[in-house]
């Protein structure tokens, strides 16, 4: 079981099931990647693997801010897929171990694919039994391809997460779509965090994990 | 795979007797089409064909050649490659769904071709949730609980859900190792590059 509690501090979250995926929604600027991040970092401290997708930041940003987070960290036990589609489809090994794979733009379903799975076996081969997963974001993906398109690579890749015991964790603008949309993609996942911007700063909820959706609560 | 109407292989081989051989393993649990060239394979090509065995070396058009006018063409059947020799390329990239070595033998054809069905079903079950999915948002957004609780449309799509999600979680074939993983996700189609 993945116990989040460390990270926020919620009845539901003390106890996921390996292989869950969860949605990470609230507005723009409510740390939502952030979370994400820090809930990847605290199994990095306990020496899980941690694979980072992102939409918006260079892989070595990722990886610089990833080792403010784990001082101690196991480089070969990070990789990130980075679709910022600064150059083609490729892959590298850094200087500190961790293992990128770069895709040529966000709507690359294809690479994504070779990209998770190569990053998947790269973690595998160094020791990493266990593991989480950020996509930072699906907003960026729902500017290039549709609905449909992006619920069922949601539906997919928390099924291949969920073959591989990895605890999937996905971000999502709420601002930035429909509430059918929301309601739509929402619906591949076995949970959701929101979080909102209340009178006293951030609060945060958790729906679908277990049993009725949570009070809303300060983060 | 159209329901469940018995599935059709399209073999495309330029040898007739490799061809034949092909089509004896498979006609007792397939409906098998025969075409001795690409264009001859691109003729007999419809929504109806699941499966196409195709042989990567031909005169004429070739194999790499055919599976690009099929991607083109939208039709969403899955191509098994027939090589001469272990591609030392990744066949991924390409866009064949999966690859079979000269000479094949009729087990290896038989799993290759129940492997690629799994993956459509797999695909067709995904989109048939995707679409209640769909339903099931706009229902909510348009009713209250209360009427949600006593609409019948909403009880029967809710159900259905659930066992389309047990099907699924049951038809593994779509993303059970890295190959069906990838080409699931290539079914779900790339966005062009402007």
């Amino acid at each position: 079981m993945y116990d989040l509690t460390g990270v926020l501090d919620f009845e539901e979250l003390s106890a996921v099931r390996p292989g869950s995926s969860i949605l990470i929604a609230g507005p723009a600027m409510t740390g939502k990647e952030d979370l994400a991040l820090e809930m990847l970092a605290d199994g990095s401290r306990q020496g899980q693997g941690a694979l980072v997708f992102t939409t918006g930041d260079r892989a070595e940003n990722v990886i610089s801010d990833y080792r403010e987070r784990v001082p101690d960290l196991d480089e070969s036990k990070l990789a990130v897929v980075d679709c910022r589609g600064e150059s083609s489809r490729s892959s590298e090994r850094t200087p500190g171990g961790s293992f990128v794979y770069h895709l040529s733009s966000p709507g690359e379903i294809t690479g994504m694919g070779i990209g998770i799975t190569n990053c998947l076996e790269s973690l595998a081969n160094s020791g990493a039994e266990s593991g989480r997963f950020a996509f930072t974001s699906l907003s960026t993906v729902l500017t290039y391809t549709d609905q449909k398109t992006v619920f069922k690579l949601c539906y997919v890749l928390s099924s291949k997460f969920d073959t591989a015991d990895y605890l999937g964790l996905f971000t999502i603008d709420s601002g930035a779509h429909d509430d059918q949309t929301l309601q739509v993609i929402k619906q591949a996942f076995d949970g959701m965090i929101e979080i909102r911007e209340g009178e006293d700063g951030r609060e945060a909820r958790v729906l679908g994990l277990a049993g009725q959706p949570s009070d809303w609560q300060p983060i | 795979m159209t329901g469940s109407e018995t599935p059709v292989v399209l073999i495309v081989e330029d040898e007739p007797d490799v061809a034949e051989t092909y089509n004896l393993w498979l006609a007792d649990e397939y409906e098998v089409r025969m075409a001795e060239s690409g264009d001859e394979g691109l003729s007999k090509l419809d929504e109806d064909v699941d499966v196409v065995l195709l042989d990567r070396m031909m005169p004429g058009l070739s194999g790499d050649e055919v599976l690009d006018r099929i991607r083109e063409s939208g039709l969403d059947c899955r191509v098994a490659m027939v090589t001469a020799v272990e591609p030392d390329f990744d066949i991924l990239e390409m866009g064949f769904d999966a690859y079979l070595c000269k000479p094949i033998r009729s087990d290896q054809l038989h799993e290759t071709v129940e492997n690629l069905l799994e993956r459509s079903t797999y695909d067709d079950l995904l989109q048939e949730y995707y679409s209640l999915v769909e339903k099931q948002a706009t229902l909510e957004a348009t009713k209250s609980s209360a009427e949600l609780a006593d609409n019948d449309e909403y009880q029967n799509l809710q159900a259905r859900m659930g066992d389309l999600q047990t099907d699924l979680s049951e038809t593994l074939g779509g993303i059970e190792d890295d190959e069906d993983f990838i080409a699931t996700l290539r079914g779900l189609g790339d966005v062009e590059e402007q």
